[in-house]
């Protein structure tokens, strides 16, 4: 049962592993010092990569609902806040052997979470985009991705019929 | 205005009555009646990805990666109002034009003709004198240079031939755009947001954002013979630029949105032999039918969605990260404010990067040129390929004989043309077009929007049927926005004796 879990999680593992790393493989090719590119790139790839697991996980649980914003919204405000304090910390102390927040603890946190939103919207658009391929490859094989599936099918379907009924009260008024 | 009445030999706002065995048709113009079909249902909002991901993918360039930052570092973050209604502006008019585009399955192009035959071959003739030249691969390949050390012109060379043979490849365009672009916007989108989260402050976003409302605020600088054709230019680039908003169109209906579905899809050379039959016109579904207003409300909802969360969405976002990117590197480096200033676009690019990695966040410098060659490739992506469907588009119906060869082959002849135009002009000549007709190049690109704004009040007014039509609101809108093209570039003409910068 845990693996099948974990393959559905790759989709959001991916995608918070390369929102971190990318940083890091473009900065050794811009010819900076290799540790201190690895350091950066790890310490951003970890957390962004859990939290992305984390986000792919509880929508196999149904906790989320495919495609729909506000859920992802508020994961991502509180996740991406504490995965950048997390990337300062440990490159600060790493590197320069000191912490040093711009704005103090609090305005960091609040101007990361500010951020977040856009890096909600990109992380949605590309996770809706590669899951559902994902689940039509893994369905033969784990009957979780099949229903994950069905539930998108569903959901698109569940969505466009509550708009029907709208449109039809509205229609009746 | 009254535009109650189609021309010529139309019935006014209904659909031609069918009499025993005529085909309903609807008149628009003088050109051939389009015949009435069905009309599609809209698809659901789950369907967060449509056709609007080209006019994203082409919108999001340099004007908000350079010009808008370049801007709020001079005059400060209160000039970013002028980019709210630049990118307001563009919404409405994205709107309009998937309007015609969703009502007949036809190009705007086609629907120009229908207006009036000379306005079509003006947009034929701009397309050629603006896009043929490959000045807007340079950033993108100078940035790839910075990064890994490989000269731009190989880059560039290399590029377009590999855009040409995909093209050729692939079985039909539009899907296979559609999921490169997205996967790479996607990809902008979460790096530009992780690029700021690195560098940014809470001051820099927050006197972004309050900057876009404050309406009116013009300096006095900026009213100079040196900063005002800058300005145009810049609202000119906020969002899609040029004919961009046109090419659109032909996307709209390669996805099948509306009427477009009747319309068979353009396929890559190795596989136009498999092409389907395409219509000499477009179709008109029945807007007397209750049932088919109230599907043209749905596509007219999903549309509206495309362009109020997508399109206005996504770019205010890059747009704003950028602005606090270009902030950050300016108070980190005092000197790059000087060289950003300066105007030379790839100096102030690579003084950006090296600001970043200077002070500290060494990853930032290599990031934020990735960035620029990525948004240099979904530009070079996008604009061939839409140079070609549009060219292919006007050819195909308006040139004879050109139905002999068929839209794939067509496209695939203006593509090809164009990269070899393009490779030819990279290795011998100057990039950007012959300097002597650079101004007339920024002229034309820029009237070309205020004129499309004019054929789009033409078009949806007199060639659609009357239920319908835009509202009156919306021809305010459109009418505004073609004042404010051709009104802004038309003053610093004469005033300044000077074309957008």
């Amino acid at each position: 049962m845990p693996t099948r879990q974990a393959e559905l999680a790759l989709p959001g593992a991916l995608i918070g592993v390369v929102a971190g790393a990318v940083a890091g493989g473009l900065t050794l090719l811009a010819g900076q010092p290799a540790g201190w590119a690895a350091i950066s790139a790890l310490t951003l790839a970890l957390p962004l990569g859990l939290l992305g697991t984390g986000y792919s996980i509880l929508l196999g649980q149904n906790l989320f609902r495919p495609g729909v914003f506000a859920p992802a919204g508020l994961y991502w405000l509180a996740g991406f806040p504490l995965a950048r304090l997390f990337q300062e910390t440990v490159t600060g102390l790493a590197v320069f052997g000191h912490v040093s927040l711009p704005g103090g603890v609090a305005g960091f946190l609040a101007y990361q979470a500010m951020v977040s939103l856009g890096f909600a919207i990109g992380f949605l658009w590309l996770h809706e985009r590669l899951m559902p391929h994902w689940l039509m490859r893994l369905r033969e094989r784990n009957p979780r991705a099949r229903e994950l599936l069905a539930a998108y099918v569903e959901h698109a379907e569940a969505l466009w019929l509550a708009k029907e009924r709208r449109r039809a009260r509205k229609g009746a008024r | 205005m009254d535009t109650s009445r189609t021309p010529a030999a139309a019935e006014p706002g209904e659909a031609a009555a069918a009499s025993g065995q005529e085909e309903k048709v609807w008149r628009a113009g003088g050109l051939e009646p389009m015949p009435i079909r069905t009309l599609p249902d809209a698809p659901p909002s789950i369907h967060i990805l449509g056709p609007t991901v080209f006019l994203v993918a082409l919108g999001v360039g340099m004007g908000e990666s350079y010009m808008w930052p370049r801007l709020v570092l001079l005059f400060g973050p209160e000039i970013r109002w002028l980019f709210l209604i630049g990118v307001t502006l563009q919404a409405v008019v994205m709107l309009e034009m998937a309007r015609y585009a969703m009502a007949t399955g036809e190009s705007i192009f086609f629907g120009a003709a229908r207006v009036f035959k000379p306005l079509m071959w003006f947009f034929f003739v701009v397309a050629i004198l603006v896009y043929i030249w490959p000045g807007h691969l340079s950033a993108g390949a100078a940035a790839f240079e910075q990064i890994t050390g490989i000269p731009w012109v190989i880059t560039a060379v290399a590029g377009l031939i590999l855009v040409g043979v995909v093209f050729s490849l692939a079985k039909v365009i539009y899907n296979l755009l559609e999921n490169v672009l997205s996967i790479l916007i996607g990809t902008l989108v979460v790096g530009t947001a992780v690029v700021a989260a690195m560098v940014g402050t809470w001051g820099d976003v927050t006197s972004t954002i309050t900057g876009m409302f404050a309406f009116g605020y013009l300096p006095q600088q900026a009213l100079s013979e040196a900063w005002f054709p800058v300005i145009v230019g810049s609202i000119a680039f906020a969002g899609p630029s040029g004919m961009q908003q046109m090419w659109y169109t032909l996307h709209l209906r390669d996805s099948g949105a509306g009427m477009g579905a009747h319309i068979p899809a353009v396929r890559g050379l190795r596989h136009a032999g498999e092409e389907e039959a395409m219509p000499s016109r477009g179709f008109m579904f029945d807007t007397s039918n209750p049932e088919e207003m109230r599907k043209w409300k749905g596509w007219r909802r999903w549309v509206t969605f495309d362009a109020l969360l997508l399109f206005w969405g996504i770019t205010m976002l890059v747009t704003v990260s950028f602005t606090v990117i270009a902030q950050a590197a300016a108070r980190n480096t005092p000197g790059v404010r000087t060289v950003i200033e300066s105007g030379e676009r790839e100096a102030a690019l690579n003084a950006m990067a090296d600001s970043f990695a200077s002070a500290g966040s060494s990853v930032l410098g290599g990031v934020f040129l990735g960035f620029i060659a990525l948004i240099g490739l979904n530009a070079t992506l996008g604009l061939f390929d839409s140079f070609s469907r549009g060219q292919a588009d006007m050819s195909f119906h308006f040139v004879r004989g050109a139905k002999k060869l068929g839209m794939s082959r067509l496209y695939a002849a203006f593509l090809w043309g164009v990269i070899a135009f393009g490779i030819l002009i990279l290795l011998f000549g100057p990039a950007d077009g012959p300097s002597g007709i650079l101004d007339t190049l920024a002229f034309l690109s820029t009237f070309a929007m205020g004129a499309y704004c004019v054929t789009l009040l033409l078009v949806n007014n007199r060639m659609l049927p009357k239920p319908i039509r835009p509202k009156i609101w919306t021809n305010l809108i459109i009418g505004f926005g073609a004042v404010f093209y051709l009104g802004m570039l038309l003053y610093s003409l004469f005033a300044f004796g000077v074309v957008v910068g």
